[in-house]
């Protein structure tokens, strides 16, 4: 459960709000898809969701128009001076519950601790290291998560990545570079990597986003047949109307606020 | 875990890492090339140093001390102590056959003892020998030819007696033994080697012809010397010719340059510090050698008598059991000495300086100055070299630095899955600790190439572009040292993985603080 999630960028001296104010709940279980355009706050929610970020407190949100990005400077007005929209004052506090537990208050350590058990993240342009095998790409997830315990679980960490990726069909490419693969053979590797941690909440930032339509479904299909096995969290950012539709719900977002179910 | 994966496949698998690794080797082995060869050059030094003094000097300079034979025996049943030696030292003037004068410093040995606790025997020059010097390719050394009416053995064997067959009879003759460059006769070739030269002579009927001036063949040398009465007055001026017995490079200059050793019982007898009976002033409890303050002599006149006054020298050289040349090592020694002394003094008191007054040292304490200088000199080079060596650092900080940038983001992919900002550090800095690993281990195999190979490449320096650094007709060595020391290796290596993990901090640090999410939209 997410709710009152805040963020704005700063652009030089400009500041840009990207989510201004984020409510969305998504059960266990459940694959929702977050559609909308091009800078609408799709990526930034996510990254909140994963916690590789963190909202902005109400209070430093309250500072910032939410409408054209004008800095307030702390001011108590009720119209920005900039854009002259009229300003709804934030209150409450942003959270990001997950399973009881709000991220936003956890330490550094803690949040490292989450993105490395529960939220696993697949990226549009996949994001595999290029000096390491696919087989490598896998398991330096597990070797995060794992520290010096790693060597003692090495080899079952081995065999699950083999396992993974022979699922999503890379058994044979088990030592190749991801410069010898194509983008769909790439985006099953960084769907690999995410999954070998076994996370609850699998969040991907556009995943067919960079590949042809056949490729593109070929890969949706093989999320949902993972989440059905694993029982998964799903929340897919996308702006392609055809991927949301095979999500159980899709959220709208539009200037960085959900508009609607 | 991943810190390590990472930097295996990341090592060499671009060339910026290969040119930091380039750095840190390059960097070593300038250092340990030049602490090697400099290190080499203090120890040779050292080592000369100790040639022609012994490990401890008992001293008591001009006046002398008598009892030195028992002085030697006590010496010599210590356990402490392989043998001793008496000698005396002072200074003289020589006057060499084309009439030059010059001031040396005197030294009177018993040459079999003397080889006993000094290098006597390795020094002299000239000797038979078995082969050339390693840079006389052509065998032009004088010693490696015959030598007409006599032999190079013969030659040696009168270096280490003091003595040379002179004179009608042809019997044996007290003679000197010069340092080789006190004549100036001596002229030291490239090959490291010394050629006798020739001298213009004039005849009485006035022409002239050169003659050969190999002084241990038939060269003649004045010596001059003043004796000194107890109160330090010179007595008279005493001149005495002596045949030349050999010449000797001890490896130090200065020594070369100055030093003439003679039989101790001729030195003796010249500066009257031989036994003899003597006129001494009687002091109230009874006989014995004082001294009068200088401008006291017309003044009450003390009563003098008739004594037998024992030979004296002024120096007894000690040499310790085992090797003592490292620094400090003769302190032990010299703490030995003292003791006995101590109890020597104790014996003869009254005749001999008494053991708060004595001069008791060590051949570190003599040649002081000398060491203190090179070891100045080394360190001097050695801190100039590890500030250009600091240039490394900064060279691995440029290069990692472009190397974060470049891996920005898999910097984010790392923070996304879990990585936390200490694990990106530790595997920046394990990325360049291994940089470091690999450069030092490299640069050291490359020092220890340049360095045992110092001599055929200064060689061939030489020979193909005429760059002759070490010149043996300048420099006091005909070899350059050419010996890696195992813990002077440790240390750069040490040192150049420090500096390695050093140039890799700031971009850890950097690597560790970037945003991932801006990480991860890096472009």
């Amino acid at each position: 459960m997410a709710a009152g999630l805040y963020k704005t960028y700063r652009l030089g001296r400009v500041h840009v709000p990207v989510l201004r104010g984020v409510d969305l709940t998504v059960s266990e279980g459940e694959f929702v898809a977050i559609l909308g355009a091009s800078g609408s706050g799709k990526s930034t929610l996510l990254h909140l969701l994963g916690g590789l970020d963190r909202p902005d407190k109400p209070t430093q949100a309250a500072r910032v128009c939410q409408h054209c990005g004008y800095d307030l400077k702390g001011a108590k007005k009720e119209q920005c001076p900039e854009c002259g929209g009229w300003l709804t004052q934030t209150t409450g506090r942003s959270r990001i519950e997950f399973r009881g537990t709000d991220i936003n208050t956890l330490s550094r350590r803690a949040l490292d601790r989450y993105r490395a058990t529960d939220a696993g993240f697949v990226f549009q342009f996949y994001h595999l290291l290029p000096e390491l095998s696919v087989l490598q790409n896998v398991v330096i997830a597990a070797m995060v998560r794992w520290g010096v315990g790693y060597l003692a679980k090495s080899a079952s960490c081995n065999r699950e990545a083999a396992v993974l990726l022979e699922q999503v069909g890379l058994a044979h490419r088990l030592n190749h570079r991801p410069a010898e693969l194509s983008g769909g053979e790439r985006q099953r590797v960084a769907i690999a990597r995410a999954l070998i941690n076994e996370p609850a909440v699998l969040l991907a930032d556009e995943p067919t986003g960079n590949l042809d339509r056949k490729t593109g479904d070929a890969i949706l299909d093989m999320l949902l047949a993972v989440r059905a096995k694993r029982q998964l969290t799903m929340v897919v950012v996308t702006h392609d109307a055809v991927t949301a539709a095979r999500a159980d719900r899709v959220v709208r977002l539009v200037d960085g606020r959900v508009v609607g179910e | 875990m991943y810190q390590l994966l990472l930097t295996r496949r990341y090592l060499f698998s671009k060339i910026m890492p290969l040119l930091a690794a380039v750095a840190v080797l390059l960097c070593t082995a300038m250092v340990l090339t030049v602490w090697s060869v400099m290190g080499g050059f203090l120890t040779m030094l050292i080592g000369s140093g100790r040639t022609v003094t012994g490990d401890v000097m008992i001293a008591w300079p001009n006046a002398g001390f008598p009892y030195y034979q028992d002085l030697v025996q006590r010496l010599e049943k210590d356990p402490a102590v392989e043998a001793a030696a008496p000698m005396i030292e002072s200074f003289g003037l020589i006057a060499l056959e084309d009439g030059r004068k010059e001031t040396a410093i005197i030294r009177g040995i018993e040459g079999e003892s003397y080889a006993r606790v000094t290098q006597f025997k390795d020094i002299l020059w000239w000797k038979p020998l078995a082969k050339p010097l390693p840079k006389d390719k052509h065998q032009l050394d004088p010693r490696l030819t015959k030598i007409g009416g006599t032999t190079w053995e013969q030659i040696y064997n009168n270096g280490l007696s003091l003595s040379r067959a002179d004179g009608p009879t042809g019997a044996p003759q007290p003679a000197i033994v010069m340092g080789i460059e006190v004549s100036g006769f001596n002229s030291r070739q490239p090959q490291g080697f010394y050629m006798p030269t020739q001298r213009e002579r004039t005849l009485p009927d006035g022409r002239t012809q050169w003659v050969d001036q190999f002084m241990p063949r038939d060269g003649k040398v004045m010596v001059n010397m003043a004796p000194l009465d107890s109160s330090g007055k010179a007595v008279e001026m005493v001149s005495r010719q002596f045949p030349v017995a050999n010449e000797f490079q001890s490896g130090v200059f200065e020594f070369d340059q100055k030093f003439v050793l003679m039989p101790l019982g001729a030195c003796q007898e010249m500066l009257k510090m031989h036994a003899a009976k003597r006129r001494v002033k009687v002091a109230a409890e009874g006989p014995k050698v004082v001294a009068t303050p200088p401008g006291d002599e017309s003044f009450d006149e003390p009563e003098t008598k008739l004594v037998d006054d024992p030979a004296r020298v002024t120096h007894v050289l000690v040499k310790g059991k085992g090797d003592l040349g490292r620094s400090g090592a003769a302190e032990e020694l010299r703490r030995r000495c003292e003791a006995i002394y101590s109890k020597f003094a104790r014996d003869h008191k009254g005749a001999v300086p008494s053991d708060l007054s004595i001069r008791i040292y060590t051949w570190e304490d003599q040649n002081r100055t000398m060491i203190n200088a090179v070891q100045k000199e080394t360190a001097l080079l050695l801190v100039l070299f590890l500030i250009i060596s600091f240039v490394a650092v900064f060279l691995i900080l440029a290069i990692f630095w472009s190397m974060v940038a470049e891996k920005t983001k898999d910097i984010g992919v790392l923070r996304a899955v879990g990585a936390s900002s200490g694990g990106v550090a530790a595997w920046w800095v394990a990325y360049g600790f291994a940089i470091g690993i690999v450069g030092a281990t490299l640069g050291l195999g490359l020092a220890w190439l340049i360095v045992t190979n110092i001599n055929p490449i200064h060689e061939w320096l030489g020979e193909k572009l005429n760059i002759v650094i070490w010149d043996p007709r300048i420099y006091y060595f005909v070899k350059i040292p050419n010996v890696v020391e195992s813990e002077k290796a440790m240390y750069v290596f040490f040192a150049a993985l420090i500096a390695s993990v050093l140039g890799a901090l700031v971009p850890a640090v950097r690597a560790a603080w970037m945003d991932p999410v801006k990480a991860l939209r890096f472009e």
